[in-house]
C-alpha cells in the first residue's frame, strides 16, 4: 500500500524522466562527486606538504646554502647528534609531565568543588574558565609583566609577605625559570582539565552515591569506589588532550624567556622554531620536525591505546 | 532486501518525493547554486582587488606643523622632489619615475613604528610625486630575510623593495634574491650623494665590487648618561676622594663597571649605575659582546676560519660584562631593549648604551607621536649627555634598502629606492618622532633642521657621527645569525651562571660548526671581503683610516 501511495504521487507530480547512460553513472556516483573537492583541497593541504617535507628532510634546503643537493640522513643526523636538540626533547617531556600533572590535580579538586550546585557558581565558573580564551603569547606577555624585574609586581608582594626581601629572578635563575613557565601554563590550563572532570563528574549517576550513603560509605570511599572508575575514562581524555598540546609548548617560552638563559628553556618546538626560522636551516628543521612527530606519535599511540581499553563494549 | 532495509528505503524515498514535492532543494538547484557560488569566488578576486587599491588609496600625507623643523624638513623634501636642484637625485628619481604611474611597488619594512615612515609619509608623498602607489608589506625581522628568499624561489615576483639587513647581504646577493644598482646609479643618481654617505655606511651595501642597495639606518650605538648625576659636585667629590679620578663619561669598559659601581652605591635604590638589554634573544648580548671584544683586540676568527673567540680578549669580555651587571639595576638580565628605555626615561638608570632612538625618547620628541605612546614620558628630559661607548661602538645592525630580482618593476622599484635615500628625502624621514630610522649622512649629522628638534639634538648628532667614526660593524658574512644566536646563548648561559671559559669554547664549536656547514674556504672568502670594509675590526675604523667626519 505504501509502495502504490509513493507511485501515486510520483505520477501526481509528474514522474522524472528516463535518465541516460552517462546520468545513471553520475546519479551512482554523485557522492563521490561532491566529496571529491573535499577530498582534493584536504590531499593539496596536507597530504602534499607532508610528502614535500618529507622530500626536504633527506635534501639541503637551507637559506644560505644555495642547491638542493640530496645529502641522505645528513639533517637527521645533525639533530640527533645536537645536545641542544637532545635537551629541548627531555625538557619538553619534563615541563610537559609537570605542568599537566598540576593541571590534573587542580582541575579534579576545582571540579569536585563545583560539581554541587551554590549560590554564585556560575559566575565562579565563568571566570575560571577565562584563561581558556586568552591567547598563549598574551598569558606569557601577562605573567612577564608580573614576574619580571624590576617593574613587575611579584617580588615586592613576597618581600612585604614574608617580611624580608626577596630578589628571584623569575625568569633567569633556575630553578625558577622553570617555576614560572609551569605555572603561566598551569594558570592558563587547569580550566581546560576543570571543565572535562566537570562533565564527567555530572554524568556520574546520582543513585550511585545514595545508594553509597544509605550503606554508610563515606566520602573518601566513595571517591575510590564510585567517582574514580567513573570518572577514569574522562581523566584518560583529559589527561591525551592536554598532554598532546603541552608537549607543543612555544609562546609562553617564546615572550618569557626568550628560550634562556642560554639554551635552559629550549623546548622541542622552540629548538624546532630556532633551527629554522631564526638560523634558515629549513631541511635540519623539518627533519627535527619527523623525529618529534614520531615521538609523538608513540606517546599518543599509548595514550589512545589506553584510552579506547577503558571504553565500555 | 530484508525487512530493516525496506523500511530504511521507504522512508528515505518518502523523504525524498515529499522534500520534492515541497519545492525544496534538489541535486539540480544544489549543483546550479554551487556553480554560483563558484562563480562568485571568481569574481570575488577582481572585486577584492579593487577594494584593496581603495584602501590603499586612504593612506594619507602626514605633514607636521609647517613651521616645525620636522615640517620645513618635509617641505624641503617635497619642494628637492618638485622642483630641483635639476642635478639631484630626488628630482631626478621623481622626473623619471612619472613614467610609471599606475605601478604599485611592493616593499617590506618591519612590522610595527618602522613601517609607518612609508604608510603616513614617504609611500604617500611618492604617490603624490609620481603617481605610483606602495604596498608595505610588514614582516618580522627574520622574514625580511627568509620571505625575500622564499619568495625568490618560488618566482613569485611579490617584492619590489626589500629592506634587510647589511648582514644579508653577500647571501642575498649570492642567492640571486637581489639585484645590483650599478647601471640605475649610473644612469639616474648623482654622484656626489653617494658622497654624502658617512664612511662607515657607504661601503655597507658593496660586495664584491658592486653596490646591492642604499644603506638607509645609522644604527650607531651611542652611550646616554645622566649629566646632572655626573655633574653634581657630591659625587664627582666622592668620586675623587674615592678613585682619585674625575668623574666623567668612562673612556675603557673597567671604568665603565667601576663607574657604574659608584653610582649604585651612591644612589641605589633611587638609580642605578647602569643598564643593559640582556634577555635571551634581545640582541643587546651580541652586540655588546661583540663590540667589546673587538675593542679588547679579540679577532672573530683565525687564519683557518676556526673561531677566535677562546682568548684572552673573550674572557676579559665576559668578566667587564660581568662586573657592569652587577652594578645594574636588579633584573638588569631580564631587560629587553624597551624596557630599559622605560628604566633610562623614569630616572632608574645612570648610563644606558643603545640605539639612537635613545637621545630623541630621553628628550621627550619621539613621544610627541601617539604612535610611539607606549615609550614612558621621559623624566629626565634636559639631564641627558651624550658619548661614545668606551673603545668602540657597534653599529648594530642598520637597515639596506635593496631592489628585489625578481621585481616587475626593477626601475620604478629602483627610483623609488633613490628618491627615499636621497639626501633631503632620506633627512625628513629620519627626522619623523615615530621613525626608528636613524641619521647616517653627513648631511643629517650637518642638518641645522635636525639640530633643532630638541634643545641639545646638535650634541646629539656630533655624538653620532664621532661614534661612526670610531665604530665597528656586524659581521658581515652568511651564517651571520647562526654566529649571533651562538653569542647571545654563550651570553645568558655566562649570566645564568656558567663559567664563562666554558662557554666561550661552547659558544666556539658552535660557530666552528656553522663555518664547515657553509664551507670553510667559502666563509673564508665572505670573512675576506668583510675585513676590506672600513669598521671591521678595531684596527681599521674609520678614523684610522684616516677618512673621519668632522663636522
Amino acid at each position: 500500500m505504501q509502495h502504490t501511495a509513493t507511485i501515486s504521487r510520483l505520477k501526481a507530480t509528474g514522474a522524472p524522466p528516463r535518465l541516460s547512460g552517462f546520468a545513471q553513472w553520475a546519479d551512482r556516483h554523485f557522492k563521490w562527486l561532491l566529496v571529491a573537492p573535499a577530498v582534493l583541497l584536504i590531499l593539496a593541504l596536507s597530504v602534499y606538504p607532508l610528502l614535500f617535507s618529507l622530500v626536504v628532510s633527506f635534501i639541503n634546503y637551507d637559506f644560505q646554502v644555495p642547491g638542493h643537493a640530496f645529502v641522505g640522513l645528513k639533517n637527521f643526523e645533525r639533530v640527533v647528534f645536537d645536545p641542544v636538540a637532545r635537551w629541548s626533547l627531555l625538557l619538553t617531556a619534563w615541563l610537559s609531565g609537570i605542568s599537566v600533572a598540576i593541571e590534573f590535580v587542580l582541575g579534579l579538586l576545582v571540579a569536585l568543588t563545583m560539581v554541587r550546585s551554590f549560590p554564585g557558581r556560575g559566575v565562579i565558573m565563568s571566570i575560571l574558565i577565562v584563561p581558556l580564551f586568552i591567547s598563549p603569547v598574551i598569558v606569557g606577555q601577562a605573567w612577564t609583566l608580573l614576574l619580571q624585574r624590576p617593574f613587575g609586581p611579584t617580588n615586592y608582594i613576597l618581600t612585604q609577605l614574608l617580611g624580608q626581601e626577596v630578589t628571584i629572578g623569575w625568569m633567569t635563575e633556575s630553578p625558577w625559570l622553570y617555576v614560572s613557565l609551569i605555572i603561566a601554563d598551569v594558570w592558563q590550563w587547569t580550566p581546560f582539565m576543570f571543565v572535562i572532570l566537570l562533565a564527567g563528574l555530572t554524568a556520574i549517576p546520582p543513585n550511585l552515591y545514595e545508594a553509597a550513603e544509605l550503606d554508610g560509605v563515606n566520602a573518601w570511599q566513595a571517591f575510590w569506589a564510585i567517582t574514580l572508575p567513573h570518572l577514569a575514562p574522562m581523566m584518560l581524555l583529559a589527561l591525551t588532550f592536554r598532554l598532546l598540546d603541552a608537549i607543543r609548548m612555544f609562546d609562553t617560552i617564546f615572550i618569557m624567556t626568550g628560550g634562556g638563559p642560554g639554551t635552559r628553556t629550549y623546548t622541542a618546538s622552540y629548538y624546532l622554531y630556532t633551527v629554522g626560522f631564526t638560523q634558515f636551516h629549513l631541511s635540519q628543521a623539518t627533519a627535527g620536525s619527523w623525529l618529534f612527530l614520531i615521538f609523538t606519535a608513540l606517546v599518543v599511540m599509548l595514550l589512545v591505546r589506553r584510552l579506547l581499553k577503558t571504553e565500555p563494549v | 532486501m530484508n525487512d530493516h532495509e525496506k523500511r530504511d528505503f521507504q522512508a528515505g524515498l518518502e523523504a525524498e518525493v515529499d522534500a520534492f514535492m515541497r519545492g525544496e532543494t534538489t541535486r539540480r538547484t544544489f549543483i546550479t547554486r554551487f556553480g554560483q557560488m563558484t562563480g562568485m569566488l571568481a569574481a570575488s578576486g577582481p572585486i577584492l582587488a579593487m577594494m584593496t587599491d581603495w584602501a590603499l588609496a586612504q593612506q594619507k600625507l602626514e605633514l607636521a606643523d609647517a613651521a616645525s623643523p620636522l615640517g620645513q624638513a618635509q617641505a624641503a623634501a617635497m619642494k628637492a622632489s618638485m622642483e630641483g636642484p635639476a642635478d639631484g637625485s630626488a628630482f631626478r628619481a621623481v622626473e623619471a619615475a612619472k613614467a610609471h604611474s599606475g605601478v604599485t611597488l611592493n616593499m617590506t619594512y618591519e612590522a610595527g613604528l618602522q613601517a609607518l615612515d612609508p604608510r603616513n609619509f614617504s609611500g604617500p608623498m611618492w604617490e603624490q610625486l609620481t603617481g605610483m602607489k606602495s604596498n608595505v608589506v610588514e614582516l618580522s625581522n627574520p622574514d625580511q630575510y627568509s620571505k625575500a628568499v622564499a619568495e625568490h624561489i618560488a618566482g613569485s615576483g611579490a617584492y619590489d623593495v626589500l629592506d634587510i639587513s647589511p648582514a644579508w647581504t653577500p647571501s642575498l646577493a649570492n642567492g640571486g634574491v637581489i639585484a645590483p644598482l650599478d647601471d640605475y646609479i649610473a644612469k639616474y643618481m648623482n654622484p656626489a650623494d653617494l658622497e654624502d654617505y658617512h664612511p662607515l655606511y657607504k661601503a655597507l651595501p658593496t660586495y664584491k665590487g658592486k653596490i646591492w642597495g642604499f644603506f638607509d639606518d645609522g644604527d650607531m650605538f651611542a652611550l646616554y648618561y645622566r649629566k646632572d648625576i655626573f655633574e653634581d659636585p657630591k659625587m664627582v667629590e666622592a668620586y675623587q676622594a674615592k678613585f682619585n679620578a674625575k668623574l666623567a663619561p668612562p673612556k675603557t669598559w673597567e671604568e665603565y663597571a667601576q663607574i657604574a659601581q659608584f653610582i649604585t652605591d651612591q644612589m641605589a635604590p633611587n638609580v642605578y649605575g647602569a643598564g643593559h638589554f640582556r634577555k635571551a634573544g634581545s640582541p643587546g648580548n651580541q652586540f655588546d659582546f661583540l663590540q667589546q671584544y673587538r675593542a679588547n683586540g679579540g679577532k672573530l676568527f683565525g687564519d683557518d676560519m676556526k673561531a677566535g673567540l677562546v682568548s684572552d680578549a673573550g674572557v676579559k669580555t665576559l668578566q667587564n660584562m660581568i662586573a657592569a651587571n652587577a652594578a645594574s639595576i636588579p633584573g638588569n638580565n631580564e631587560l629587553d631593549a624597551v624596557s630599559l628605555w622605560a628604566a633610562f626615561l623614569t630616572g632608574k638608570v645612570a648610563m644606558i648604551y643603545s640605539w639612537p632612538p635613545s637621545g630623541r625618547m630621553a628628550a621627550n620628541y619621539s613621544q610627541s607621536a601617539t604612535a610611539i605612546n607606549f615609550i614612558p614620558q621621559s623624566q629626565i628630559a634636559g639631564k641627558v649627555g651624550y658619548a661614545v661607548v668606551p673603545g668602540n661602538p657597534e653599529h648594530a645592525t642598520g637597515y639596506n634598502k635593496a631592489l628585489s630580482a625578481d621585481s616587475a618593476n626593477p626601475e620604478a622599484a629602483y627610483l623609488f629606492m633613490q628618491w627615499a635615500c636621497s639626501p633631503p628625502v632620506s633627512l625628513a624621514r629620519c627626522m619623523l618622532p615615530y621613525a626608528l630610522r636613524d641619521p647616517y649622512r653627513i648631511s643629517h649629522f650637518k642638518s641645522e633642521l635636525y639640530g633643532a628638534l630638541f634643545p641639545s639634538a646638535k650634541e646629539y648628532l656630533s655624538n653620532l657621527n664621532n661614534s661612526a667614526n670610531v665604530g665597528l660593524l656586524d659581521p658581515i658574512m652568511p651564517g651571520a645569525q647562526d654566529y649571533f644566536l651562538s653569542i647571545d646563548r654563550m651570553c645568558t648561559a655566562v649570566w645564568a651562571g656558567a663559567d664563562p671559559k666554558a662557554s666561550l669554547e661552547t659558544a666556539a664549536a658552535e660557530w666552528n660548526e656553522t663555518t664547515d656547514r657553509l664551507g670553510v674556504d667559502s666563509q673564508k672568502a665572505f670573512y675576506t671581503e668583510f675585513l676590506k670594509l672600513p669598521g671591521a675590526t678595531a684596527d681599521n675604523t674609520v678614523e684610522k683610516l684616516g677618512m673621519a667626519v668632522t663636522l
